[in-house]
């Protein structure tokens, strides 16, 4: 059975200038200890996606779903209570700025001592302390923080970024969730600290047998250890699958547009030559296509095109395209 | 830290001295004979010209003030012109009876405000809220002397459930020992001790609630908006995302990072207290500084007017600086942003 199993999540809001569906019908699973990566440019709602299975959408909006189950358990239909005792216990969040989500009145060993479960600790009071600290200091050498001593008593805004990050890597691993979302968590950092992070998460997935949904915006910055991609545009999934297959041979216009740009951006251009791109922009919200969103800017669209693709699969990838790329010639 | 609290102490010392500048100054900028002002001794009386000297008129305005610091160091106030009897002598039970007021009130505005303020931002823009909020409004724009008066007809005249001013009955017979009366039916071996302390307590209703209301008001909206921001901040909504309750992220989370911004405007709540604290015990009948300060204004009693401003002055400069070393202490983070280092 999948971890995560989301059929048609759909997410509408009201706007000022009326209903606006900002995720339309978006599928995805999630087998136990995998890694895999959502890919979407701003705005494509791969961050509602996330807060959507953590449960901190805003009440307001409507949130439906032909499934949206956690290991054979329907998330939707939970009281609020049940929703944060799974979300308490098995899943875990990190953010992209980990310095403004790190409570700036709280030492570092106060923040990661709260994330600790109850039952962890036990005995009396003084040897709770005593295996709290400990606990803390393991969970810190667990991310690669050697000076556990200083860090612990420190305050979050005297840490370094990549500091900070694993700082709140530790928060999130410390009552062993199944699931890891990491929503850009290395999007503002430098390459060295960057790369820090992401193997980190890619050792810490297998160590402790944690699922990990990490999202990013470019197809460039997924996880090395990622074992299946999932692209999101303007709230709708244009393909998911392996992540070999879907790197090597992308059925998608989008992903196909995505992967070029990621790497032309390395590649050497010509003088005066245009860098590869999709024509347009990211439309707003006042103006969504309908049928296929990425329809406006895609230079393989036709007519058909104004209707929704349903999903269609080849071998190892799903995707939602009248007229894919790279069909194996039969 | 070190390098926090004496900066802190160096402003604190320097806010002293800038006031007791201000309250030398007096004695020349209220109306008539500085010397006059100061001892009661009126030109042409025999003992002017040996006041002159002895008070050091002949000596430059430095030596002068250096003079009254050093009487203000010894508390030597002066004698009172009505009275006659030494200033700080009197002062003592004057601001005692005053601190149990303004304490009880404030203590009142903060259990008050503060956990309403809390309570509407949970339920920012829900009927609760605007329901506080609009309370608060009213309570806040209602003039404290109106607001005395409502309270005695309502409370005292219409429906007789409280006295109308005055500290205690009388005919307890309670002396007065420290000023407080709650302290001094403690002290007392009054065989009507609880009695004595229920009709206290009746007595001290109005005034803490008049007192109180518009620094709960504020302090109500002040935490309100305070919460409401703090809410919204990235570490509130991780919190959040590790599943923990509201109760826990309102008092564990938000509850101590609002308080790093709400307790530097504790400070200005109190001075606005004291304020009104004069127009309070004036209403009450409330034997306090506040009051003494308004019978001395009118009585042209210049050593009071001077002590009680100064004293009044300085307890708001104190409570500044256990404000501000408390916050120092307890949010590093404050250091760090007003001198980048500790």
């Amino acid at each position: 059975m999948d971890l995560l199993d989301i059929r048609n999540l759909t997410i509408e809001m009201d706007g000022p200038h009326g209903r606006v569906r900002v995720l339309d019908k978006v599928s995805l699973q999630l087998k136990e200890g995998e890694v895999h990566s959502l890919v979407g440019e701003s705005g494509s709602g791969k961050s509602l996606l996330a807060k959507a299975v953590i449960g901190v959408l805003n009440p307001l909006w409507d949130v439906t779903a032909d499934r949206l189950w956690w290991n054979g358990k329907d998330l939707l239909a939970m009281t609020p209570k049940q929703r944060r005792a799974i979300t308490g216990r098995d899943m875990a969040m990190i953010f992209q700025d980990p310095l403004a989500y790190l409570d700036p009145n709280s030492t570092v060993a106060e923040q990661i001592t709260e994330a600790i479960p109850a039952g962890d600790v036990t005995g009396t009071f003084m040897h709770r302390r005593i295996d709290r600290k400990t606990r803390v200091a393991q969970l810190l050498h667990r991310v690669g923080i050697r000076d556990h001593d200083a860090i612990m008593q420190s305050y979050p805004y005297e840490l370094s970024e990549g500091v900070a990050q694993k700082v709140s890597i530790a928060i999130a691993i410390a009552h062993r969730p199944k699931l890891l979302i990491a929503d850009e968590p290395t999007t503002a950092m430098e390459p060295s600290t960057k790369d820090q992070i992401q193997r980190l998460l890619g050792k810490l997935a297998v160590s402790q047998n944690m699922s990990v949904l990490l999202i990013t915006q470019d197809v460039a910055s997924i996880l090395p250890a990622t074992q299946r991609v999932s692209l999101l545009y303007c709230g709708q999934m244009m393909e998911h699958g392996d992540t070999e297959t879907i790197l090597n041979r992308p059925a998608h216009p989008y992903t196909d547009a995505m992967i070029k740009m990621s790497l032309q951006a390395h590649a050497e251009l010509d003088p005066k030559s245009k860098l590869p791109s999709l024509p347009g922009a990211v439309p707003t919200l006042r103006h969504m296509p309908i049928g296929c969103r990425l329809g406006p800017r895609c230079p393989y669209a036709q007519k058909q095109c104004v209707k929704a693709p349903l999903v269609r699969h080849r071998e190892e990838q799903s995707y939602y395209c009248h007229f894919p790329l790279n069909e194996p010639e039969s | 830290m070190t390098r926090y609290l004496m900066t802190r102490l160096f402003y604190f010392f320097l806010a002293l001295l800038v006031l007791s500048v201000v309250t030398f100054a007096l004695n020349w900028l209220f109306p008539g004979d500085p010397l006059t002002n100061m001892s009661g001794i009126r030109e042409g009386q025999t003992a002017y010209e040996a006041a002159l000297t002895s008070r050091s008129f002949d000596s430059t305005i430095i030596q002068q003030y250096l003079n009254y610091l050093e009487h203000i160091v010894r508390l030597d106030w002066g004698l009172s012109l009505s009275t006659g009897t030494g200033v700080w002598q009197d002062a003592a039970t004057y601001l005692v009876v005053s601190a149990e007021l303004l304490l009880l009130s404030f203590l009142v505005a903060v259990v008050v405000g503060m956990p309403l303020g809390m309570l509407a931002a949970n339920y920012f823009r829900h009927n609760i809220d605007k329901f506080i909020l609009t309370s608060a409004m009213t309570g806040y724009s209602i003039p404290v002397f109106w607001l005395a008066q409502l309270l005695i007809l309502l409370f005292a005249v219409q429906i007789e459930w409280l006295p109308i001013t005055g500290q205690i009955n009388p005919l307890y017979a309670i002396d007065s020992v420290t000023g407080s009366v709650i302290i001094d039916i403690l002290l007392s071996d009054s065989q009507y001790k609880l009695a004595a302390l229920q009709d206290a307590t009746l007595h001290l209703i109005l005034p803490v609630l008049t007192l109180s209301s518009l620094p709960s008001m504020l302090l109500l909206r002040i935490t309100r908006n305070q919460t409401i921001e703090v809410l919204q901040k990235p570490y509130v909504k991780a919190a959040r995302a590790r599943g923990l309750s509201q109760q826990r992220l309102l008092f564990r989370h938000a509850l101590p990072n609002v308080l790093q911004d709400v307790l530097p405007q504790m400070t200005f709540i109190f001075g606005l207290m004291m304020a009104n604290l004069v127009i309070v015990e004036h209403i009450f009948n409330w034997p306090g500084a506040g009051a003494w300060l308004l019978k001395a204004i009118i009585e042209r009693d210049y050593p009071i007017i001077q002590m009680v401003l100064f004293t009044l002055m300085a307890l708001i400069l104190v409570l500044n600086l256990l404000v501000e070393v408390y916050r120092g202490w307890r949010f590093p983070m404050t250091r760090e942003e007003r001198y980048g280092g500790y």
